[in-house]
């Protein structure tokens, strides 16, 4: 197979240029060998090599010479180009031109389980590597024409549906036949987390998108080694056949272009990654994914925020982008990031050279610009030794201008595509464009003026200070303009030609009552610069700073600025903090110390005593921590803040094999929310949607750094598991009564269903092991499930399960269920029940996590009384209290003291339920839930009682960083204001430029809770 | 209508005042709710009112009162008052059967939710539990959602649990941004996009307005039309006028829009935005029902305790205004009052304000002011008594409350199996 495709490449290459032998001809044959020359023309032949005064040679469509002193073959076509310059066409490697748009097919109301797609394809619908451009592609002469008048000559055309979308082809925008136009047939492959039209209900997150291309691509790998072949799978066989070709991945966001790096990395590929315009709010990230990337030109319009209450609602990250994503590619220079350009998101393609100009005036080097819109393509996708630079032998693709290709005044002449001629502006149209001295009939001279481009030209007759536009039309030598001053004369049309050395128009004409009259135009200069509004967008931009995260409450690198690259190595730096005479709740036997002095540096917790001398570092902070309180930080057992698209993956009753480390979010203004609420760590939980849900991920809350980084290190695994109403659909209307379970007899037997595979798996795993170690290769390979494998962890107590569950019957079930296999649930969390049966979750070993007092929201929460916590923990049970809320998490003290009330839990206890309970059921507690010397510095400073509702957060401490203070955030409060402010005015002085603005609306965060599909958003 | 108002306040009067024993509370510290403080209080109640607001210093006779309660160390407080609350018309939010507080079409101003209020909800006993004794119940959706009216927390019956019936009429403002759903089984919501609708329902509004006021000065009417006639007391100011709105632009369209219409008594409920409009809300002296303090600020850039010190920017600007808890799990949630006034005192207000924001400042705008809503003489005497500063979570403990000076059960389902699992484990 491989080799058949590797022949049909290199037949399609070779074709390229006598494609049509095949075909019949009507008439008569129209063939030349001719050579055209182009000559006394600059020739700009890659970025480095400029030809000041060369010639071209091109015959049968190819480059034949390019140089300063080349003989002219006789009976030559020859072109005279003096004054003009020569470029190789421009190349845009992501475009969906010729390529017809996918449609959304019939889907039922129910739930969708399985492939619309009919055949021996695989089982999910968005998983589309048949998908062939070349075999759909179809020239479209208007799209293409678009295309040539922006200098493109090639484009990469795709199939934009899915998540692995097929073959790319490799074609060339001339109008000819098909079979001339595809240059490569399999040029790329196309991969994106965007499902498509599939209507095939999984994936419906991010997280199981990148689920699904990690199974695919083990199971391709499996499927390639099988030798059996129990199964033909199409999907697999084409995706097997992509593996060859360059890959490109298209990102649709900065933290999607890192998660397609960390699927890429694990698979040894190194994804080409089609940029979304603001990867620059997170560069060093960007840049050590080693990938090189395709960056639209596609900047936001300004909004119309003249109306004060309408502009509240423009977020300062849309401000700011607005502002900064001008300067994206330079970015990208600037850190050495290969990179290719396209027109690809441009509402209009005409757009593009008026966006590359800005691109240009933000920073990039024009150099680059061409590079990124010619060679590097090229060399993306391996064709460089047939396009993207003038060079004997290479495919006969440039384009003639008026000058420099980046200039605004520069006029594309022609466009040569396969050694086609595809003319645009015609470069013998005399440039009429000036001011004249102007006569008709017996009237006093008056001023005409002339502007605009050649194809269109714009007039103006000034009589005294009034101007009145002119009609006017040019048609090679000939001329015509009709006006109308409101005088006696009515509308004047004239008629004349235009007569060179010197430049002169004139003629006859006729007014409103038909007499004729002479005219004249003299030149007498060229036409003034552009009006004001052209002159300010010329200024040079003088953007913001970036802030990390890219929102409200970001702050700028201490260490660097714009695009400048740090000096420090932020990740090194630490804080050294002595906190004098305050009340330390230790979560420790020694219970609560008061007036303690306290020191930290180096992340760590290095000295608690009653008088610490001053430190030694001259950097270190002294905190005056009179009449305050000093506590572990808060620890959030149950969070859904900072996850990208999606908390649940719910098609399937299982959904192990997603992890929600893969879609963490570190730009959420939540974390920052939790932080003024003294959170320092929280897991972030998979929904529950279904009995197994997916991998949790566990992270500081380390504010401005990015995903990998929030990550804690060496956390063990976990995983989320839900019982109930929520898993068997309840509450999700009268459709959703397909997916197995629907009560909680099924639950159970799901469960007993994937632990028994799970087992069977694991032995099977062994005996291939077995088998390998020993050096041999099994007859049959085995096949890496994600899923099972998430499991197996469990059954080896290598990951830990979280339940989400309210009644007894179900928890009681789920203890059983654990017990015959041979493992113990972690945690259970909400389990507003579990006073019903906590000595019998004291025998099994399972911790709570739980709400404080919520309850009567649906039928299984009828019990839950706000005493369970107190009860719980009096039966000795580790009691947590968690959020699930991205508002209740920012006052979790607030939530503990309720067991003070409800049950009359001591004070120190109440602390320990989101504090040092919470750190041991994640199993950090050796690190983090207590203060106590040599523990991580994660820390929060209280105005008054911590479990009083007057107590406020003063500072949040993470790893020994302050990450919130109050004080601080006043300031960052006065600088949000400040440069809203600032960018407001930029952005009513382009609005008074003339330049499109868009309307605000205000863009609502999405919340998430346990029940929030990405799809299907539920009330809790 | 108006005849069987009547008829339910004179029901509601027989029904209280039965057999309520007089009672002394002596010692304490009194929050009046009216801002002021009185240490080692006297309060004094008779046929359901307090008679007596004093000093222990000051002369009074225990022999007056049939029940003499020593509250030395202990607060006592006016009952809490729940605004804009669906309390007793939904019972399990996720159960449709047990929800009655949303009905079909859009304007309904005629649908009331006095007769669906349930007096033997589970809920409501364990949010009195909590300190609130009163609520006003609120029909929720479209655009003229219903007429609300005034309860008490305690009651056989919704008759005798009626404090002011069908108090006002709740306009929910048209949103001048949506979001649709995207999907036929109206679960996918799509992002916000500006309401293309908006200047059809405001006109909708105004035209639904302008023949109210018409029905209501032309006299008798040949066919009745019940939801004209259920908007006649807005313009004689018998009924107060509830304007549920957040966004800037659409709380001055509102008040405007009340303004012109000849409404007697109107309040913004919600008002999410209202501290940028501080001035604008004064000149019109409108009242603000703010929306719930325990928020998120609805924009990123927001300061991040926005929510939390919203009451403390209306009190600095003079706003009277009161706190709501609408949103997720309100009906159950109304017992977190208390401490969202807490939250309130934290991020500016004193206590005694934020006090005020939940009983005085609520019965001011419902208008039970003259007779609910603080301890003061001559008011009713719904007050409760707590151990700890009321609205700490960490010191609340209701120890006893009266409604029209009778004493009610502070029990619950949630206190009785908490007591039943005690025993089962046999823990003190």
């Amino acid at each position: 197979m491989k080799k058949a495709a590797l022949f049909l490449t290199l037949l399609l290459f070779g074709a390229a240029v006598i494609a049509q032998e095949t075909f019949p001809v009507n008439g008569v044959y129209n063939k030349n060998h001719l050579v055209y020359a182009f000559i006394n023309v600059k020739i700009v032949a890659d970025p480095e090599t400029t030809i000041e005064k060369g010639i071209l040679l091109v015959k049968d469509g190819l480059i034949i010479g390019v140089g300063e002193q080349l003989q002219i073959p006789k009976g030559s076509v020859v072109y005279d180009l003096k004054g003009k310059t020569i470029y190789p066409s421009l190349i845009d490697i992501y475009s969906t031109y010729g390529v017809p748009e996918a449609k959304v097919g019939p889907r039922g109301a129910g739930p969708q389980m399985e492939s619309n797609t009919k055949g021996a394809y695989g089982w999910n619908q968005a998983i589309k590597p048949e998908l062939e451009a070349y075999k759909i592609f179809s020239n479209n002469d208007k799209s293409a024409d678009e295309l040539r008048k922006q200098g493109f000559g090639t484009v990469l055309a795709f199939h934009k549906d899915g998540i692995v979308r097929g073959s790319a082809a490799l074609v060339s925008l001339g109008s000819g036949r098909e079979n001339e136009l595809v240059l490569k047939d399999k040029a790329a492959s196309m991969l994106s987390f965007d499902k498509g039209t599939s209507t095939q209900d999984y994936p419906s997150s991010l997280m199981g998108a990148i689920a699904l291309l990690r199974q695919t691509y083990l199971d391709a790998r499996w499927y390639k080694d099988d030798k059996t072949k129990k199964e033909y799978n199409i999907s697999l066989e084409m995706f097997n056949n992509l593996q060859s070709l360059p890959q490109i991945f298209e990102s649709g966001d900065k933290l999607n272009a890192l998660r397609a790096d960390k699927v890429g990395d694990e698979f040894k590929i190194n994804y080409i990654i089609k940029g979304s315009g603001n990867e620059y709010q997170q560069l060093d990230a960007i840049k050590a994914t080693n990938c090189a990337f395709i960056l639209p030109l596609s900047f936001p319009a300004a909004f119309d925020v003249e109306d004060a209450y309408d502009a509240i609602n423009v977020s300062l990250t849309e401000l700011k982008h607005w502002e900064l994503a001008p300067a994206n590619p330079f970015a990208f220079e600037k850190y050495a990031i290969p990179f290719a350009l396209t027109t690809a998101d441009l509402k209009d393609k005409k757009d593009f050279h008026k966006n590359l100009r800005k691109a240009i005036r933000y920073g990039l080097s024009e150099k680059q610009a061409l590079k990124s819109l010619t060679i590097t393509p090229a060399e993306l996708l391996n064709i460089s030794d047939k396009l993207g630079r003038l060079k004997t032998g290479m495919i006969a693709n440039f384009i003639i201008t008026s000058g420099n290709l980046f200039d605004e005044k520069t006029i594309i002449y022609e466009n040569w595509i396969q050694g086609n001629q595809y003319k645009i502006n015609d470069y013998n149209t005399i440039d009429i464009r000036g001011v004249y001295d102007f006569t008709y009939g017996n009237k006093t001279p008056t001023q005409l003026k002339i502007e605009g481009e050649p194809d269109k030209f714009k007039a103006t007759v000034t009589l005294d200070t009034a101007k009145t536009p002119v009609t006017i039309s040019v048609l090679g030598n000939l001329i015509s303009l009709s006006f109308n001053l409101k005088d006696s004369a009515g509308t004047i049309r004239l008629s004349g030609d235009i007569s060179t050395t010197p430049l002169k128009l004139s003629g006859k004409g006729q007014n409103k009552e038909g007499e004729w009259l002479n005219w004249s135009a003299v030149y007498k200069s060229s036409a003034p610069a552009e009006t004001k509004k052209d002159s300010a967008k010329k200024e040079t931009p003088a953007p913001g700073e970036i802030f990390y995260p890219f929102c409200a409450y970001g702050k700028q690198a201490e260490d660097r600025k714009g695009f400048d690259k740090a000096v420090n190595d932020f990740k090194n730096r630490y804080d050294a903090i002595l906190i004098k005479h305050v009340t330390v709740w230790t979560n420790e036997p020694e219970g609560v110390l008061k007036n303690q002095d306290v020191y930290i540096t180096e992340g760590r917790i290095v000295r608690i005593a009653d008088d610490i001398g001053a430190p030694k570092l001259a950097f270190a902070k002294v905190i005056d921590g009179t009449g305050k309180h000093l506590t572990p930080g808060i620890i959030d057992e149950h969070s859904h803040i900072a996850v990208s698209n999606g908390v649940n993956e719910g098609a399937q009753a299982s959904s192990a094999e997603v992890r929600i480390g893969d879609v963490i979010n570190s730009e959420d203004i939540n974390i920052y929310r939790q932080l003024s609420g003294g959170v320092t760590m929280a897991q972030l939980l998979h929904g529950s949607a279904n009995p197994v849900g997916g991998q949790s991920a566990i992270i500081k809350l380390r504010w401005g750094k990015s995903p990998e980084q929030l990550k804690f290190e060496k956390a063990d695994g976990f995983i989320k598991f839900a019982l109930g109403e929520n898993v068997k659909q309840s509450n999700w209307g009268d459709y959703n009564v397909i997916r197995f379970p629907q009560s909680r007899m099924g639950v159970e037997q799901v469960y007993y269903d994937l632990f028994t595979r799970a087992r069977e798996y694991a032995e099977k795993q062994k005996a291939y092991d077995a088998v390998t170690m020993k050096g041999k290769v099994p007859a049959v390979p085995f096949r890496r499930d994600l899923e099972l494998e998430a499991l197996v962890e469990i059954l080896n107590k290598k990951r830990f399960i979280t339940c989400h569950s309210y009644v007894q019957s179900e928890i009681n079930m789920l203890m059983h269920v654990a017990d015959s296999m041979g493992f113990k649930v972690n945690t259970f969390t909400h389990i507003l029940e579990g006073y019903k049966v906590a000595d019998k979750m004291k025998a099994h070993g399972a911790g709570a996590s739980t709400f404080s007092d919520w309850w009567a929201y649906k039928m299984e929460v009828k019990d839950a009384i706000p005493y369970n916590a107190s009860l719980l923990n009096q039966m000795g049970v580790t009691t947590a209290i968690n959020s699930d809320d991205a508002e209740m998490g920012r006052r979790l003290n607030q939530e503990a003291a309720k067991a003070i009330k409800y049950g009359g839990m001591s004070e120190e206890d109440a602390l320990k339920m989101v504090t040092l309970n919470p750190a041991k059921l994640l199993h950090i507690d050796n690190r983090v839930g207590s203060v106590k010397v040599g523990k991580d510095a994660d820390l929060v400073l209280w105005s008054d009682h911590p479990l009083s509702v007057y107590a406020k957060v003063e500072k949040t401490i993470i790893d020994g960083l302050i990450y919130y203070d109050i004080d601080e955030d006043k300031k960052l409060r006065e600088e949000i204001q400040k440069e809203r402010a600032r960018i407001i005015q930029k952005m009513i002085d382009e609005k008074k430029g003339g330049a499109p603005v868009q309307k605000p609306v205000q863009k609502k965060q999405k919340l998430y809770e346990c029940d929030s599909m990405e799809e299907d958003y539920l009330e809790n | 209508m108006k005849q069987i108002t009547i008829i339910l306040s004179l029901f509601s009067f027989v029904s209280v005042s039965a057999q309520i024993p007089s009672t002394l509370l002596v010692g304490g510290t009194a929050h009046l709710g009216t801002d002021s403080i009185i240490q080692n209080a006297v309060i004094g109640i008779k046929e359901g009112k307090i008679i007596l607001v004093a000093t222990t210093s000051s002369a009074f006779n225990k022999a007056d009162y049939a029940e003499v309660i020593n509250t030395t160390g202990k607060h006592i407080y006016p009952g809490i008052i729940a605004p804009n609350s669906t309390l007793g018309l939904t019972e399990i939010e996720a159960v449709r059967a047990t929800n009655d507080s949303r009905e079909v079409g859009s304007v309904l101003p005629n649908v009331r939710s006095l007769i669906a209020y349930n007096t033997d909800s589970k809920v409501i006993p364990t949010v009195r539990s909590n300190g609130v004794l009163m609520a006003q119940v609120v029909p929720r959706g479209g655009l003229v959602s219903g007429t609300s009216s005034v309860l008490m927390l305690d009651g056989w019956n919704w008759e005798d649990a009626a404090y002011k019936a069908d108090d006002g009429i709740h306009i929910n403002w048209p949103r001048m941004q949506t979001r649709k759903f995207l999907d036929e089984d109206n679960t996918e919501l799509g992002p916000f996009e500006k309401n293309k609708e908006y200047i059809k329902q405001v006109e909708e509004l105004k035209k639904l307005v302008t023949e109210a006021k018409a029905y209501s000065e032309s006299g008798l009417q040949s066919e009745k039309n019940l939801r004209l006639e259920a908007m006649k007391g807005i313009f004689n100011g018998s009924q107060a006028v509830f304007i549920h709105a957040d966004y800037i632009k659409e709380i001055i369209e509102a008040v405007n829009f009340a303004k012109q219409n000849g409404f007697k008594r109107i309040a913004v409920v919600g008002g999410k935005d209202s501290w940028m409009i501080t001035d604008f809300l004064r000149e019109n002296n409108v009242a603000v029902m703010l929306s719930r303090v325990h928020d998120l600020p609805q924009r990123a850039e927001e300061d991040v305790d926005l929510p939390y010190k919203l009451p403390y920017l209306l009190h600095k600007a003079g706003i009277l205004f009161c706190l709501n808890n609408e949103g997720d799990m309100e009906a159950m949630g109304a017992r977190n009052l208390p401490f969202m006034a807490g939250t309130a005192a934290a991020y500016g207000l004193t206590k005694e304000q934020a006090l005020k924001a939940i009983t005085l400042n609520a019965a001011k705008i419902l208008g039970i002011d003259k007779t609910a809503g603080s301890i003061e003489v001559g008011k009713d005497a719904t007050l409760f008594i707590s151990s700890g500063d009321a609205l700490d979570m960490r010191t609340n403990n209701v120890e006893r409350a009266y409604i029209k000076g009778k004493s009610i059960e502070l029990n619950n389902d949630q206190k009785a199996l908490y007591e039943k699992y005690k025993a089962k484990y046999g823990l003190k």
